[in-house]
């Protein structure tokens, strides 16, 4: 089953892959092990985000760059506005990186 | 567990979800076992708790938590000696936890700067670095006594690697140059140019300079890939990896410091022609839909920039080489700005739409990063809009009314 490596580049996700490097590297555990581990996560984050997670966020802000390749939408924001619920959140500049939800279901 | 809606709480669900998955595969098998995967786990805890208790902190002096968060005794696992940090205070590496550094994952190489090459003809045969390159129209004296110093002392425009791979008392040449030598004195106007050890960038000129090399003295070389040493720094929680002299340049740049003369064309500052073409393209169509796999084909594309008619001229010499076909301006920002905690947005996209300059994205369980946050959302809205076309969309409605 394909998953998408880009949840890996959260805080979590680098979490888990440099205490996973630590741990190739000292060889306490196998590259092989550490893959699946990292699979694991994320099957585990995917699923977590859909059913546990119920916030509706809204996003405005000037378009910098935008780019679709292999099926990977890139935008880079400036002076984007984030509404989260009953709170806002304003930054100069920022990156979103969207993977196609389809491919998921294929 | 009790289902959580709070960022902290699905992280510890996710952590305890993969930990319990993998539990089989680390016991079983002849894996690394129980305690591993309690270490493991312990290990992410860590270095997941030391940003939100930095996080926290932070929040608190904000006025926005009153206190910290309430976790249950069983999300902080102490599986050993080693882990038990007080996490009042900022992350220090210690021994066991340490980030590798530079000189771990890149280990030095013996030789940084190589070894001055000696004048021709003084040089013995066991010298290291033969580095075959020249023909024999150069003026080098001291040809007539055969020896193979001549080609050590020709500098190749591309230096000698630092990497670790390479080993400088294996001289792989000794046979070639010697062969090189016997054909050199029968067949004088024979050519030979060759670097066998030509580090590969991707921004450098191949440029046969050595003809224009003079000999003289002991040649200083300067080993300019050894530029981009990479350095590994820890700052806070995030693992950066930064290279010294870190904006990417033409290796004729580089090299241009050192003393040989090398007839060139013309150098073109490479910062201009980054900022000359820039990667914004201008769709003619009404209405597209982004949903279909579909990536911009050349010929639709039409860069509205003036700027690039006056680098024409240079830009001709370097066509064929396509060097600055990308945006390294942009490119440099984007890599750079990821190593720092830059605001960021993971998450799947529903649906992309455009309306003339106007876009719309329907974004799903998604992960936000923005000031210092961490951001769990189900569905986003984004309504981002260029600036550029909006200065065009003006331009048009003045020159619909001038009509």
């Amino acid at each position: 089953m394909a998953t998408f490596e880009l949840y890996r580049r959260s805080t979590i996700g680098m979490c888990l892959t440099e205490t996973l490097d630590e741990m190739v590297q000292s060889g306490t555990l196998s590259p092989e092990l550490a893959i699946q581990v990292l699979v694991q996560f994320d099957k585990s984050m995917t699923e977590a985000l859909e059913s546990q997670v119920k916030t509706k966020v809204s996003i405005k802000g000037h378009l910098h760059t935008y780019r679709f390749c292999d099926n990977v939408w890139t935008f880079i924001l400036q002076d984007a506005m984030f509404k989260i619920d009953d709170r806002q959140e304003n930054v100069s500049r920022v990156k979103i990186v969207a993977c196609d939800s389809k491919l998921l279901t294929q | 567990m009790a289902t959580t809606t709070t960022t902290s709480g699905v992280y510890i669900h996710v952590i305890e979800d993969v930990v319990s998955k993998v539990r089989e595969e680390f016991v079983n098998n002849g894996g690394p076992g129980e305690s591993v995967l309690s270490e493991l786990q312990g290990v992410i805890f860590f270095f997941f708790f030391v940003s939100e208790k930095i996080w926290e902190t932070k929040m608190m002096q904000a006025g926005v938590l009153s206190g910290p968060i309430e976790r249950s005794s069983a999300q902080r696992p102490t599986p050993g000696g080693p882990l038990t940090h007080d996490l009042n205070v900022p992350y220090e590496g210690t021994e066991e936890y340490e980030t590798p550094t530079a000189e771990m994952l890149f280990p030095p190489t013996p030789m940084q700067t190589p070894l001055p090459t000696p004048l021709p003809g003084t040089a013995d045969n066991s010298s290291m670095y033969n580095i075959p390159t020249g023909s024999s129209d150069y003026p080098t004296p001291g040809t007539e006594n055969g020896s193979h110093v001549d080609v050590k002392a020709r500098p190749s425009p591309y230096m000698q690697p630092p990497s670790p791979w390479t080993n400088p008392r294996l001289d792989v040449n000794v046979a070639y140059v010697d062969g090189r030598d016997e054909a050199e004195r029968g067949n004088p106007n024979q050519h030979f140019t060759q670097d066998l050890f030509v580090p590969s960038t991707g921004k450098r000129k191949r440029d046969d300079s050595s003809a224009q090399y003079q000999n003289g003295g002991s040649i200083p070389q300067q080993d300019g890939a050894s530029d981009a040493l990479p350095m590994a720094t820890l700052e806070g929680d995030t693992l950066c990896i930064t290279f010294v002299g870190d904006k990417r340049v033409p290796r004729d740049f580089i090299c241009s410091s050192s003393k040989i003369p090398q007839v060139d064309g013309p150098m073109p500052d490479p910062y201009d022609e980054m900022l000359s073409t820039p990667n914004i393209y201008s769709y003619q169509r009404p209405s597209e839909d982004f949903n279909e796999g579909r990536t911009p084909a050349p010929n639709e594309i039409q860069t509205s920039t003036p700027v690039t008619a006056q680098n024409d001229v240079i830009e001709d010499d370097e066509e064929l080489l396509n060097e600055d076909d990308d945006d390294d301006e942009l490119d440099d920002l984007e890599s750079g700005e990821d190593m720092n905690t830059q605001h960021l947005v993971l998450a799947q996209f529903d649906k992309v739409t455009r309306t003339k300059s106007r876009w719309k994205c329907n974004l799903k369980d998604g992960i936000m990063h923005i000031n210092d946050k961490d951001i769990l959302f189900n569905k986003v809205l984004c309504f981002p809009f260029p600036q550029l076309s909006l200065e065009l969309f003006w331009l048009t409605i003045i020159l619909t009314l001038a009509v």
